[in-house]
């Protein structure tokens, strides 16, 4: 593994809440490497950790002790422009609630990782806005709002959200968690598809064992350590 | 953030709580407008009220008057001359000063016939104004200066009269050009100041043969003679050019066989004195009175007279009226010998003419002073009138001139002490527009923190999609300040609007009030922009702290709630 074909690169990597004036150790110690176009589950029990390593990895969080590095770039000094930028360029978000705007329209809410400056013309994003939601067989939802529908729509969306500008990492936190089996397996069709095609690194959470499989390595976290990291390394 | 996507996603947000924004909008509305509302009242009051009664930046001063048992009392000091003018003058701030003498003789005037109907008879006051001092005035107030465009003058008819030309129109050079009255208010005007021995004449006058004259006059008046109808010469009708020349017989009331001829258009014949059918040809005096007379007369006397109100001080231009000079209604007539009967004529308006009186040349007066009061009675002047570089100059002004024994005249303290009780009020009425705008800043403070809070969640999206803190805070300021800009436009225009009803309902009860201006309102250029700007600053002011907030909402957390 070349260093420029790594994706992610954490040695060492802790994180310490503060819960009423306790410590609260998320995560102790963390090592985990990630190459570009490899997909890796993180699994774990409820409170292990798996949702502060995400946000550690996209770059959401500086408040870590250990070292980050994302495309090479140390996340934790990164200033906040720099690292909003490389944010918007680098890494694509997928929740579990979707979390879509409610006043933007399904075109909108795609769009939006456009505003925030990139070089794009405008005729140029709302194509490949309108393509990926094609992509994803909404084509004719441009317009509409995503209270609209149904869960598995949202994703897409969500998901054609967190590819507008091409990101080389995904990361996801429980994407199929709030849909049903059948839904859950598109979605994941949909997520190992990109892998596949755009050479794109996936990082996801879940409870699933079948999603779990899915990807190319399942790293399993306990009390804020791996305690099993199975599949190629 | 790119400016277009920061209006859609500000309109979008504002879309989704509109009832919210509204009721934030609600006090911003209320601020602007009573502070657009009261700017508007003050400036209007300045402009349309005391501005019109006397110019801010124009003074009258007097010798100064201590109070010796509830009397004023002119403290002994030096009389008002020249010289003292010259050193009120070269006041810093002062931009020129000029003495006024009034009246000290008794006159009466009568006329209006032409206009009402019958004949106006009262006592009169003149003040003697510089003409310097008034030009500008009667020329703003004529409009002087479009009679004056190549459009007034270029298809003017043919003539040799006056008569000749339409209403309006005077024959000047062959051709009917516009009248300009302001032009006849001169400082020496075509009248015959009669003299004796010691008499004193006007600058550049010498006494000869019984009259002021100039040294080199191209051509002197031509002596008349008062046809027997006329009597005394005290009802000469305005409409004939009555009188016959006199000369050049050598026998002043004989003919000589020559046909009678007038004294020429525009001129009349003015006795020597009132016993005598002899006189001069001579243009009436010009006369210039105060705008307020017409809605004095308007609004009090034209009822109880019977007359039908006058329409515009457009009318009264070229009005003539006769003046008894050194006879009055009340006190000791002059010597008979010394009076004159003469007809004056209306030939502009200013503030500075006393209210109730007639402005005339201040040479004039002073000559009639003298004539019939004694040579003292023209030597001092009564006030000084001075124009300051600004409003900002006034207070300096009066300081300095009390040290020269000079104090405001009563109408120029009236007038200060309205303007300074405008802009008081003015600037406590702006306060409580301020007090309001600050309360409905806290409220913009309580909606945005609110909806700050609702909204985390999709500010954390934001920010995971690539938003920095900066972009939340634009994003969230740009709210308010699209609250505040919509609020301030809200507000201002229902001030404009309310002041307009204001000045309506005032034009439509308050008709026959005297005094009553046409409106109370000004609204400068800048009030609405100046609306608009205290808005967006009081909302923004008030949405800072929510901003703050939002912008250092950590995503990851917020997130991490389910
Ligand atoms: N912002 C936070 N402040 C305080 N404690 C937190 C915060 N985020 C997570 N934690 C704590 O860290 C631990 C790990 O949480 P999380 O990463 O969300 O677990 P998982 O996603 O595996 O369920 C939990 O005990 C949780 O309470
Ligand atoms: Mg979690």
């Amino acid at each position: 593994m070349t260093a420029a074909a790594i994706a992610i690169d954490a040695s060492g990597l802790s994180r310490t809440f503060i819960a009423d004036q306790r410590p609260v150790h998320a995560l102790r110690e963390v090592s985990l490497r990630v190459a570009a176009g490899e997909s890796v589950a993180i699994v774990g029990r409820s409170g292990a950790g798996k949702s502060t390593l995400l946000n550690l990895i996209g770059a959401l969080d500086r408040g870590y002790q250990g070292s980050l590095r994302v495309f090479g770039e140390e996340v934790r000094a990164m200033p906040d422009r720099a690292l909003s930028r490389f944010r918007n360029r680098q890494i694509g978000f997928v929740f579990q609630a979707f979390n879509l705007l409610p006043n933007l329209s399904v075109g909108q809410n795609v769009l939006l990782p456009a505003s925030f400056g990139t070089e794009l013309g405008h005729g140029e994003r709302v194509e490949r806005a309108r393509y990926l939601l094609g992509e994803f067989g909404l084509a004719d939802r441009f317009g509409q709002m995503p209270a609209q529908m149904s869960g598995g729509e949202r994703q897409r969306v969500a998901i054609a959200r967190a590819l507008l500008l091409q990101p080389p990492l995904l990361v996801c936190d429980e994407p199929t968690g709030s849909l049903d089996g059948e839904t859950a397996a598109h979605i994941l069709g949909v997520l190992h598809g990109i892998q596949r095609t755009h050479g794109t690194a996936l990082v996801l959470v879940t409870h699933d064992p079948q999603v779990a499989q899915s990807c190319d390595r399942v790293v399993r976290l306990d009390k804020g350590r791996v305690v099993d990291a199975v599949g190629a390394a | 953030m790119r400016l277009g996507r920061l209006l859609s996603l500000v309109a979008s947000n504002l879309r989704s709580a509109w009832v919210r924004a509204a009721l934030a909008m609600v006090g911003i509305v209320v601020g602007t407008g009573l502070l657009t509302f009261f700017i508007g009242l003050g400036q209007g009051l300045r402009e349309k009220v005391l501005e019109r009664i006397f110019p801010v930046n124009q003074l009258e001063l007097e010798p100064r008057a201590v109070q010796i048992f509830g009397t004023e009392q002119i403290l002994g000091q030096e009389p008002l001359d020249d010289a003292r003018v010259r050193q009120v003058a070269g006041l810093p701030g002062v931009v020129r000063a000029f003495g006024k003498q009034k009246s000290s003789f008794p006159a009466r005037l009568w006329g209006g016939k032409e206009l009402l109907g019958y004949n106006l008879f009262t006592e009169a006051f003149f003040d003697g104004i510089p003409a310097a001092v008034v030009r500008g005035e009667l020329e703003e107030l004529e409009g002087v200066s479009a009679k004056r465009g190549p459009s007034a003058i270029a298809n003017g008819d043919r003539c040799e009269l006056d008569l000749d030309c339409a209403a309006g129109m005077g024959c000047g050079d062959g051709v009917c050009v516009p009248i300009v009255w302001a032009d006849r208010f001169v400082e020496v005007p075509e009248v015959v100041l009669p003299c004796g021995d010691g008499d004193r004449c006007p600058q550049g006058t010498t006494c000869q043969q019984g009259r002021c004259a100039k040294a080199g006059e191209s051509a002197p008046p031509q002596r008349c003679v008062l046809p027997a109808a006329a009597g005394t010469g005290r009802d000469l009708q305005f409409d004939r050019e009555v009188g016959e020349l006199a000369q050049p017989c050598a026998d002043p009331l004989g003919f000589c066989g020559m046909p009678a001829t007038t004294c020429g258009e525009g001129r009349y014949c003015a006795a020597d004195h009132p016993e005598t059918r002899l006189g001069w040809c001579e243009r009436p005096l010009p006369a210039v009175i105060n705008p307020l007379l017409l809605e004095v007369f308007n609004s009090d006397m034209a009822r109880s007279l019977g007359a039908a109100p006058i329409g515009s001080l457009a009318v009264l231009f070229g009005v003539r009226f006769h003046v008894a000079l050194g006879d009055s209604y009340f006190s000791k007539d002059a010597d008979k010998h010394r009076q004159q009967f003469k007809q004056a004529i209306v030939v502009g308006f200013s503030r500075k003419a006393p209210e109730l009186g007639v402005a005339l040349p201040r040479e004039v007066v002073r000559h009639f002073n003298a004539r019939l009061k004694g040579n003292a009675a023209a030597q001092a002047y009564d006030t000084i009138l001075l124009d300051t570089a600004s409003n900002q100059d006034v207070p300096q002004v009066i300081v300095e001139a009390e040290k020269l024994g000079l104090q405001l005249s009563r109408k120029s303290r009236a007038a200060r002490t309205f303007g300074t009780v405008v802009l008081v009020t003015s600037l406590a009425l702006v306060l409580l527009a301020a007090v309001v705008l600050a309360v409905a800043a806290v409220q913009i403070a309580q909606t945005f923190a609110m909806l700050v809070h609702e909204r985390r969640r999709e500010i954390a999206v934001l920010r995971a999609r690539g938003a920095a803190r900066i972009d939340i805070a634009v994003l969230v300021l740009g709210e308010a300040a699209a609250i505040g800009a919509l609020g301030g436009l809200c507000g201002g225009g229902a001030a404009i609007g309310v002041a307009e009803l204001v000045d309506r309902a005032a034009a439509r009860f308050l008709a026959d009030v005297p005094l009553v201006p046409q409106g109370f309102f000004v609204f400068p250029m800048w009030a609405v922009p100046l609306a608009l700007a205290v808005a967006i600053a009081f909302t923004v002011a008030g949405a800072l702290a929510p901003a703050r907030r939002a912008m250092r909402l950590d995503p990851a957390a917020v997130l991490a709630e389910s």
